[in-house]
């Protein structure tokens, strides 16, 4: 056996772990998937090929498009929100407190990060709660009206929304704060001497340099949104009525709770399908460059 | 510190930062405030939504004990903490294998292979979990271990980890394997010493997405002495729905064990989410 055949033998026998993994657990699953979106199966009885029923159906159930628009909302919602303010902190310690005061408020905001959904949203529900709720009684202690958070067609997702922005921004903080400190101190400095102003500064270095990373809290953010689950199967499981429910947790019920495997990989590559069209119009728009970073 | 250094630490706090100061102090108190919230309500009987001072009691365990005692957390916990450790152990040793083999090694169709590895990131693990579902199913692996444990093995370790390897110099490797170094020494005694600060990163992160996982458990564990943590909890909120100190105690467990970790490793915390940022 040659030297090139023998280290070609080694690098396979590391990296085959890992690649049977993935073709098990990941690739493979990916085909089934779409297999089964085809098809009529309740896993007692083998699958039923129906070619494209289940579409027809999907786009047609209210469930369906309730759990769509409000997935897309809620991304609408929470990715900007979340990424403005992660940046906008990130920067603002940067530049006025890297000291441990604000080693201290960074390591604060971090803790949601850490917490589960599970916990997030159980404490939440109890502190969002209509009577004698944390939240509405320091609204009513400020002269304002209680607000049925969870219980109001409304403001049911709204509620959702603004927990996962409480529990994001410090991971996204995070990186762009490490993001800024990677930033050359003599761009800043010869900004400086050209008079411009802190924040002159922050749109013409900062917001540029950090285009690779905001390219990835982007990414990050519209990724695990579209996945929204765990908050809102904690808080409203949906509710009330529809006006909660996202694609994630109508894929949970089809499958778990009314055992439709075929209609819920539908909706599952429905979901796939939204968030490779969303990451290339990204692509398009926030990236393009990417070649340039190397 | 040179004086350029001196003239920046000196900046004027203009009333404009001063009011970005107090939001940034304002959010920071909402960040921590549900959790003291949770806390002290876990030491009240309370059966109301509402926090009565009166009913907090600090010397009271009732609720802590009736959870350890009758609700089976105590199993939960302990499947979480051995799911958490084996997922953080066999994820940091396939994925440096991996990165090492994509990296260091030359064979056929490597970097095709890498970028499937890629691609295969972006696909949401809803997608995959029904027909993974149905094997483990066919298999009879739902409510084992290796069920909760296996899908947390993926291939952003590989990516994370391979970015770092960058850095390995290939020259060390060679001079080891003309050593006469065996190959296996080589990965374990020279490359992963090096890879450390990567491999702490890509455990704090295996360790926050494992813990906190839920829709998987959910899904693939039936018996409740295969729940993990956070299975429980979500039961607890619906067995116990008006018992609100008993709720926040189960909620006070299940975030106190994360919370002490982060207590004590902040930085590597911090450095791991940061470092995959950065790489990425």
């Amino acid at each position: 056996m040659s030297r090139k055949q023998k280290e070609a033998m080694q690098g396979i026998i590391y990296v085959l772990p890992s690649f049977i993994l993935i073709l098990i657990f990941c690739i493979i699953p990916i085909f089934m998937s779409g297999y089964f979106s085809l098809t009529e199966y309740n896993v007692m009885k083998p699958p039923v090929f129906i070619k494209f029923a289940n579409f027809q159906k999907m786009f047609q159930d209210s469930y369906i498009i309730d759990a769509t628009k409000n997935t897309l909302l809620y991304v609408l919602i929470t990715v900007p929100i979340q990424t403005i303010l992660s940046l906008l902190f990130a920067a603002f310690l940067a530049q006025k407190m890297q000291n441990k005061a604000g080693g201290f408020l960074r390591s604060v905001m971090f803790i949601p990060v850490i917490a589960s959904s599970v916990t997030a949203g159980t404490i939440w529900r109890i502190i969002l709660n209509t009577d004698g709720g944390m939240l509405n009684n320091i609204l009513n202690f400020l002269h304002l009206p209680s607000v049925n958070w969870l219980g109001d067609t409304k403001t049911s997702l709204l509620s959702i929304c603004i927990v996962a922005i409480w529990k994001n921004v410090g991971y996204f903080l995070v990186i762009y704060y490490a993001g800024i400190m990677g930033i050359s101190k003599d761009l800043y400095e010869s900004a400086q001497v050209d008079g411009a102003n802190k924040i002159q500064q922050f749109f013409e270095i900062t917001l540029p340099m950090l285009k690779p990373i905001t390219y990835l809290v982007v990414t990050l953010g519209i990724i695990w949104s579209f996945q929204v689950f765990d908050l809102s199967y904690l808080m409203t499981g949906g509710g009330p009525g529809q006006s909660s429910v996202t694609l994630v947790m109508s894929i949970y019920n089809s499958a778990f709770k009314q055992y439709r495997m075929g209609y819920a990989c539908a909706t599952a590559m429905f979901l796939l399908v939204i968030i490779v069209v969303i990451n290339i119009l990204e692509d398009r728009l926030l990236g393009g460059k990417k070649e340039e970073k190397r | 510190m040179n004086s350029s250094q001196k003239l920046q630490k000196k900046r004027e706090w203009t009333p404009l930062s001063i009011l970005g100061l107090l939001i940034l102090i304002l959010f920071a108190v909402i960040c921590v405030a549900p959790f003291i919230y949770m806390a002290i309500m876990s030491f009240t009987q309370s059966t109301t939504k509402i926090l009565h001072w009166s009913d907090v009691n600090f010397s009271d365990f009732t609720n802590f004990n009736y959870i350890f005692n009758k609700s089976g957390f105590i199993r939960a916990l302990l499947n979480s903490v051995i799911v958490v450790s084996c997922s953080c152990f066999f994820n940091c040793v396939v994925a440096s294998m991996a990165a090492y083999g994509f990296e260091k090694k030359n064979f056929p169709g490597k970097e095709l292979i890498f970028r499937i590895y890629l691609i295969t990131l972006m696909i949401p693990g809803q997608v995959t979990m029904i027909p993974v579902f149905i094997m483990m199913t066919k298999m009879k692996l739902t409510n084992t271990y290796f069920a909760l444990i296996v899908l947390i093995i993926n291939a952003f370790g590989v990516f994370l980890i391979r970015q770092f390897m960058e850095g390995v110099p290939d020259e060390l490797l060679e001079a080891a394997k003309i050593d006469g170094c065996p190959e296996y020494r080589i990965f374990i005694q020279i490359v992963i010493p090096l890879i450390k600060p990567v491999l702490i990163s890509l455990i704090v992160f295996t360790f926050v997405s494992s813990w906190n996982d839920f829709l998987w458990p959910l899904v693939s564990t039936s018996k409740s002495e295969m729940y993990t943590l956070t299975v429980a909890l979500s039961l607890l909120k619906t067995q116990y729905q008006t018992n609100y100190g008993l709720v926040m105690a189960g909620a006070t467990i299940s975030f106190i064990f994360p919370f002490i970790l982060y207590v004590f490793l902040q930085k590597q915390f911090m450095e791991g989410i940061a470092l995959s940022g950065i790489k990425g």
